[in-house]
């Protein structure tokens, strides 16, 4: 039982820390950015590259994927979203193509097999009968610090207040003087940033493989609508639903239904109430 | 679309070139153009929905697989014939797609998308979980009973199901109901204004679509002997259907044929220097750019290069 409450509050970190970076870019653009779990990949390989294959220091590894996720972010809303000009489905369509040429990409450079990454903090520590390693309890905290700094930058800055102004109108925000090209550009690179942090961590509790980028990004769809747009308590409650389901069911029933449930609950409640549980409506 | 004459000769000659083919090239070209058919099926269908209406469907892999594994099903396990299998199929596909996906096409754009998405991964990992005594779980179900033997037969058998299924969405696009689907791409609300129940054009799309799918997956699975989870439930299938429509031009018929084959040949061709899955690289990039370039694919770039000879002409 306290492992299943160790393991659940372990993973829904996780989980919520990758969450958040697709949400902001959900947010703002209404953009389905499939290309999202391209960050989580790249992040995780850059950071494989850098810290085990080059041997460098290991926050210089983290600090390399961050940097890399966010210019990939900026790269990406200058050279495909911004041409594009808002048109969702073609949004939809070339981040789709695009995550499909990273998965290759990664093929390319590092090769087909799947690749362990060592554990950023070796060791194990038993809290009352559970193990748990050092490594995952590093990741969850470090995605909470991330997480709680995220929402303090949006909350008290000016620029993370011009960026909620823009998630709920655009027009309007560019009337009061916020330029929205300026924020969605941080808004991207920020996304960039925080879902290459996210592939570091998700890497080091899964492993280093060419596809998986996908089942992360489906998570974090489904985290973001059933929590509703642009709700961060939302996202942080429905990470935690979504993070204890699958702990329970590979606990008590089977390891491999682990994601069922995950899809049940987008489609069901995409169909029963789109703009999801915490959400405000859609005009 | 106006009906000239030299449509109509082009379409021949096409389709004679097409039926000559065997006699031009040798068995492995063939097997490539075998696959390409079937992508073109695939294709065609998720035309049929997503290209006309602009609800884009990122389920249909879902619904070729379907199709694929209930014939797969019958015979193997239950000795059905080939014959009564494969209408089963079709049956159980537009069904299936009527359950699973009809609710979602309440929803619009990116959610809708999203669904198809989420059922298309719920299937790849329930089918091997759920009954493996049916559905060989991971491994999926092999010696299916081949429809023809040989490369040759192989080509005709799905050249002519290809063109079978090009004449019946081109038959189904010159009806009204074919510019009513276009508009509902082009302007949902004008549409429902105009009187017309969206949700039953949607739906009815949705069906063609949905049997069209089910048959091209059930004589492929019949074509390749054996059925995975992965060949059919993967995202990189969903890829090759969804590029293959957008590379060759959205809308039209010829299109998703033109792109089917382009998309297989560039892959074959690419092989000797990008032997396993960086191929994807370079396509992915190719297609990429003509879609940021030209989202109309390679019809446009044809008819545009064509208006500018003509005009060069006179």
């Amino acid at each position: 039982m306290l492992q299943i409450i160790i393991q659940g509050l372990l993973l829904s970190g996780l989980y919520a820390l990758i969450a958040m970076g697709f949400m902001l870019i959900f947010s703002i653009g209404r953009t389905l950015n499939l290309a999202y779990g391209a960050y989580i990949m790249v992040g995780g390989y850059i950071y494989f590259w850098l810290s085990q294959q080059l041997g460098l220091p290991k926050l210089i590894g983290f600090a390399g994927a961050v940097a890399v996720g966010a210019i990939m972010g900026l790269l990406k809303h200058r050279l495909i979203v911004k041409p594009l000009k808002g048109d969702a489905v073609a949004v939809e369509i070339s981040t789709l193509i695009l995550a499909v040429i990273m998965q290759s990409a990664v093929v390319l450079v590092f090769g087909d097999a799947s690749k362990i990454l060592l554990p950023i903090i070796p060791g194990v520590v038993t809290i009352s009968g559970a193990q748990v390693t050092y490594n995952i309890l590093a990741a969850t905290l470090m995605s909470w610090i991330i997480i709680l700094a995220l929402y303090a930058f949006i909350r008290g800055t000016h620029t993370g207040r011009a960026m909620q102004a823009v998630s709920m109108d655009q027009k309007g925000a560019a009337i009061s003087g916020v330029d929205p090209d300026r924020i969605n550009m941080i808004t991207w690179a920020i996304s960039g940033g925080l879902g290459a942090a996210g592939g570091v961590f998700f890497a080091s509790y899964t492993q280093l493989s060419p596809n998986m980028w996908v089942a992360p990004v489906i998570i974090s769809v489904a985290i973001v609508i059933v929590g509703g747009i642009g709700s961060i308590i939302g996202t942080l409650i429905v990470a935690h639903i979504i993070g204890f389901l699958e702990i329970i069911i590979v606990a008590v029933w089977a390891p491999e239904l682990r994601g069922v449930f995950t899809m049940l609950l987008i489609i069901g409640v995409l169909i029963v109430r789109p703009q999801g549980l915490f959400g405000r409506e859609e005009h | 679309m106006n009906l000239r004459p030299h449509h109509f000769i082009l379409w021949a000659l096409f389709i004679a070139g097409m039926l000559l083919m065997p006699e031009l090239v040798g068995r492995g070209t063939l097997r490539t153009m075998i696959f390409a058919c079937y992508l073109a099926i695939f294709a065609i269908s998720w035309d049929i929905l997503s290209g006309r209406t602009g609800y884009i469907s990122f389920g249909h892999p879902f619904l070729v697989g379907i199709g694929a594994y209930t014939t797969a099903i019958l015979t193997r396990r239950y000795g059905f014939p080939v014959e009564a299998s494969i209408p089963i199929a079709v049956l159980v596909t537009m069904f299936g797609g009527l359950i699973v996906l009809l609710p979602a096409l309440r929803i619009k754009g990116s959610y809708f998308a999203l669904v198809t998405l989420a059922v298309m991964e719920l299937m790849y990992q329930l089918v091997p979980v759920i009954r493996p005594d049916l559905t060989g779980g991971t491994r999926g179900i092999s010696r299916l009973p081949a429809l023809t033997r040989g490369a040759e037969n192989g080509y005709y058998l799905a050249v002519s199901l290809m063109l079978a299924v090009a004449l019946f969405a081109w038959l189904l696009m010159r009806t009204r109901l074919g510019t009513a689907l276009w508009a509902i791409g082009q302007n949902e609300e004008s549409v429902r204004g105009s009187g017309l129940s969206t949700t039953r054009l949607k739906s009815f799309a949705f069906l063609v679509s949905a049997a069209v799918a089910g048959l091209g997956g059930a004589f492929y699975a019949h074509y390749l002997g054996t059925i995975t989870p992965r060949a059919f439930f993967d995202i990189n299938v969903l890829f090759q259907i969804i590029v293959a429509v957008l590379i060759g031009g959205a809308g039209t018929i010829l299109g998703p044929i033109i792109g089917a084959f382009f998309m297989v040949f560039l892959l074959e061709w690419l092989r000797p220097f990008l032997p396993g899955q960086e191929r994807f690289f370079v396509y992915g990039a190719i297609a990429l750019l003509i879609y940021m370039y030209q989202p109309k694919g390679i019809m446009a770039i044809i008819d545009s290069g064509v208006a500018r000879l003509r005009g060069a002409k006179t």
